[in-house]
């Protein structure tokens, strides 16, 4: 480019010859286009509509078949089978509660301290093995389910033989939990400004304390909407615990009995003969869609709050 | 150049007395009282003026006074924000912009629009992007998209340079040259009037002085319409200048409107005259 | 990579090239972080061997059978994964277009027509889409869906010319068939592409999209020739993610799709998946079919990490893109 101010070139005189031919082709498709316009706008608009559609038309099935199932006994026995005699014998859910609650505690106890470590490791550190293990929790968080699940039986079940148990069952779900806690937990680290990890620096205080105590309770609030959303997923899932739990028939709290789990309930009886057993999924089945949309929401909620606080 | 003839007339506004001198020659859009609000918080109001045809005329004033507010009400951009409400009335040779019988698309192909820091569209390459607005609106023809190429290509001085390599993404020019495509890319559609809203704020001082170089010969083809927070600029490159100021009730307002030369150096309103000698910004 | 909230995975991938400085000194702290870091490393090298491990002996024994073979014969064997390696990919493709047109239309909604104050409500309603069960999305399939299908669709369906070559004869028993399985799948994985095309579309620079507009552009003239160009690789990395996820979907596929290993194209008939066929498959196995099931989960995991890498590419080209703009 030429250091001087004057143009290269000298621009054209002005030639409107061009211009009538430009309106009166764009006047004559003009209308056409815009109604176009309209059309397409309305069938994106259309397509949010079928978007929404199955869901409300999920919902209203699982409250409309579910509710009638919810009452006092239905959380507290345990099921039953049906029978010629008593076809409407399914009893409750007890096990399955009882299960899905055990096995997200032990999921968690496992999950989460390792999880948030790693987080923190990969949003602190610059190394090849914070770039690999970056790329590897992204891989596995959209891993299949079911890997997980063969991984437990391949690990506990098989190689240590532990036997179908609620550990195996906590294990896959742990794998299935890490992934999510790891990679939020690097994000809700990475959000605190760096400016606060300088002041902490130049206060005097060594690197590892600023990291303990003024970088990480900054990021709580992200790790634990992490953690949350981490059990919400965990608590949906069949395939991981469908492999190695065992589907016990107790109230059993102990990692080394078998146990199950409300998934997998579902799972188990959605094809059974027995109409009072396939009703008795859809009560199952809102149980665990409420508590999912009550995790998924404490999430969000707390979340947002950290948004506006970082506001 | 046309003759001046200039008939002062008295136009009082609602609430300052301002003067405002009718058409240098004939004009290519009229404003009236015109206010533009967003969910009811009023940000410019007062402005009536008109832009004459084949003058550079500049809005001028510190930020916050409204200035790119109404520019933007020209070619109804305003039209995507929601709550946005302009009143009074602008019109393009006549025809009232908003409720005239004017669609918005129309509107756009005559009164164009060269933004603040360059955007030509990144997936297209340097033709496409110029021809962009004619395809836009439905022409197909390829000796008239040549045709049109090349001739808003040289009005922007940019034909020489980029003429070997048409094809080439347009994302490959350097800032001051991607904004002369930008302003080729509006001059294709041979509109009456182009808006630029501070054209060369994100350039370097040589892409800068290019583009005023440019515009000097631009309103030999266009009428141009330019929103500037440098003073210098406006002294340099208008013909007409509008001051507009931010009031005590936090919304812009039209201060002053006259040629450059008047404004520059001898402005009727005191505040005129503070701004252009840089006693606030 | 879903659910993650508030950050999107544009985002995430700025954050992390941002690049902040190591801070950790060589203290407890360190090699706390650290152990933690290997024994999340030993997790994920375990994760793979043990499957791949577990695979071997049907490698050894079967070869490439297991890829090309028709039946599956418990138990023991042949086992072969052709059966399910086409219903993998039918019910995929098929869920992935229905979720791509619907998933666009719907995006562009939400990014461009509706108004500022109910986004956060659709935003909100997306990800309780998202959070549904898959096994919720099977019962729903298989106990609503299906017999529907039976009463209305497939008589609708059976009525084209061509319906026998494409669909066969309606499944039987609960209406289940691939092409059930296929809508499921398609309604499941929608989120999942709206919730990324969505980010990757409203990040396209306002003035883009006024610059067109002050070139006459319609609204549609907008959207189709300015943001989703300039979009197009992102969203091809929503593609490549939903199809991911669809391939991996195991619950509501067993529930809904029949469980027959029956390798055909016929879509009204009812088939498997992967993923599915090992769900179904696993528990009353033994021995060298359990080693069978493995070795179709290395397929599963193998074509999951290759869309999952492909998804990832994308969405950082994508973020180039948008940077130089």
């Amino acid at each position: 480019m030429s250091e001087l101010i004057e143009l290269e070139e000298k621009p054209l005189e002005p030639d409107h010859g061009m211009r009538e031919e430009i309106r009166s082709i764009s006047d004559s498709v003009r209308a056409r286009r815009v109604a176009r316009s309209r059309i397409m706008v309305a069938l994106c608009g259309v397509a949010l509509f079928i978007a929404a559609v199955p869901l409300v038309a999920l919902l209203y099935q699982l409250f409309d078949k579910g509710l009638s199932q919810i009452h006092w006994k239905f959380f507290t026995t345990l099921p039953m089978t049906p029978t010629l005699v008593s076809p409407n014998a399914t009893g409750g859910i007890s096990n399955a509660i009882v299960g899905t609650i055990a096995l997200t505690i032990y999921a968690s106890i496992l999950a989460i301290p390792v999880g948030v470590l790693v987080g923190v490791y990969l949003a602190e550190t610059d190394s090849k093995l914070a770039t690999s293990l970056r790329v590897v929790s992204q891989t596995m968080a959209g891993a299949p389910s079911i890997l997980m699940g063969l991984f437990a039986f391949s690990f506990l079940v098989h190689d240590l033989n532990i036997g179908f148990t609620a550990i195996a069952g906590s294990f896959a779900l742990a794998v299935l939990m890490l992934p999510v806690i790891i990679i939020s937990t690097e994000i809700a680290v990475r959000n605190v400004p760096n400016s606060l990890r300088e002041a902490g620096l130049a206060l005097g205080a060594k690197p590892h304390k600023v990291s303990l105590k003024v970088v990480l309770p900054s990021s709580i609030t992200g790790i634990v909407t992490g953690c949350i959303l981490a059990i919400s997923r965990a608590v949906g899932e069949t395939a991981p615990v469908l492999l190695v739990i065992g589907g016990g028939f107790t109230n059993s709290w102990q990692p080394f009995d078998p146990v199950s789990a409300m998934p997998l309930a579902i799972f188990e009886n959605a094809k059974s003969e027995w109409p009072s057993q396939r009703a008795q999924v859809w009560g199952i089945a809102l149980v665990l869609v409420i508590f999912v949309f009550i995790l998924s929401l404490t999430a969000r909620i707390w979340a947002s709050r950290k948004q506006q606080v970082r506001n | 150049m046309e003759q001046e003839i200039e008939i002062m007339t008295e136009i009082k506004s609602e609430t300052t007395q301002v003067v405002t001198p009718a058409v240098r020659g004939p004009v290519a859009m009229q404003l009236t009282n015109v206010a533009v609000a967003f969910h009811g918080r009023v940000a410019v109001r007062d402005c009536t003026f008109d832009v004459a045809k084949n003058r550079v005329t500049s809005l001028i004033g510190p930020s916050g006074s409204g200035k790119t507010t109404l520019l933007r009400a020209l070619n109804r951009l305003h039209d995507l924000t929601p709550g946005a409400k302009v009143t009074g009335s602008i019109s393009l040779e006549g025809t009232d912009i908003y409720r005239g019988n004017l669609t918005v698309t129309e509107l756009r192909t005559r009164v164009g629009m060269v933004f603040q820091r360059p955007n030509p569209f990144p997936t297209m390459s340097i033709y496409d992007n110029v021809v962009s607005g004619l395809r836009f609106n439905g022409i197909k023809k390829k000796s008239l998209l040549d045709e049109s190429a090349e001739a808003s290509l040289r009005s922007a001085a940019l034909w020489d340079s980029v003429s070997s390599r048409l094809k080439v993404a347009a994302s490959n020019l350097s800032g001051g040259e991607q904004q002369r495509l930008c302003i080729a890319r509006a001059l294709a559609l041979d509109p009456e009037v182009l808006l630029m809203d501070e054209p060369t704020s994100a350039l370097d001082p040589i892409a800068t002085l290019h583009i005023e170089e440019l515009m000097k010969t631009l309103k030999e083809r266009v009428t141009v319409v330019i929103v500037t927070h440098n003073m210098q600029q406006a002294a340099r490159i208008s013909d007409d200048c509008a001051f507009l100021l931010m009031g005590e009730d936090r919304a812009g307002e039209l201060i002053e409107f006259d040629t450059t030369e008047k404004i520059f150096n001898n402005p009727d309103d005191s505040r005129t005259l503070d701004y252009t000698l840089g006693r606030f910004g | 990579m879903s659910q993650i909230p508030n950050t999107g995975l544009l985002e995430y991938e700025e954050m992390v090239a941002d690049n902040k400085p190591a801070t950790i000194s060589r203290t407890w702290y360190h090699w706390l972080l650290l152990t933690a870091a290997i024994l999340f490393a030993a997790v994920s090298v375990g994760f793979v061997g043990t499957i791949f491990w577990s695979s071997f002996p049907t490698w050894a024994h079967h070869g490439i059978t297991l890829l090309t073979g028709k039946g599956w014969v418990s138990p023991s064997g042949p086992f072969g994964g052709l059966a399910m390696i086409t219903g993998t990919v039918e019910t995929s493709v098929i869920a992935l277009i229905i979720a791509v047109i619907i998933g666009l239309g719907t995006s562009i909604s939400i990014v461009f027509f509706i108004p500022r104050r109910f986004r956060t409500v659709v935003a909100t309603l997306v990800e309780l889409l998202a959070a549904i069960p898959s096994v919720v999305y099977g019962l729903w399939g298989l106990l609503v869906i299906a017999p529907w299908m039976e009463a209305t669709v497939n008589p609708w369906l059976n009525s084209w010319p061509f319906a026998k070559d494409i669909f066969g004869n309606p499944g039987q028993e609960f209406g289940t068939s691939i092409l059930l399985a296929s809508i499921v799948l398609g309604i499941m994985i929608l989120p999942t592409f709206v919730a990324i095309s969505r980010e990757v579309i409203s990040v396209v620079p306002q003035d883009l999209m006024e610059a067109s507009l002050s070139l006459g552009a319609t609204r549609w003239q907008m959207i189709r020739e300015v943001v989703l160009p300039t979009a197009k690789i992102g969203l091809f990395g929503a593609t490549f993610l939903a199809l991911a996820r669809a391939t991996g979907e195991t619950v509501a596929v067993a529930l809904v799709a029949g469980s027959v290993a029956d390798a055909q194209i016929h879509l009204a008939y009812p088939g498997t998946s992967i993923a599915a066929w090992i769900a179904t498959e696993f528990g009353e196995s033994q021995g060298s079919e359990i080693s069978a099931l493995m070795a179709l989960g290395v397929l599963l995991m193998l074509l999951n990490v290759c869309l999952a890498l492909i998804s990832r590419a994308l969405v950082n080209r994508q973020r180039k893109i948008l940077a130089v703009v």
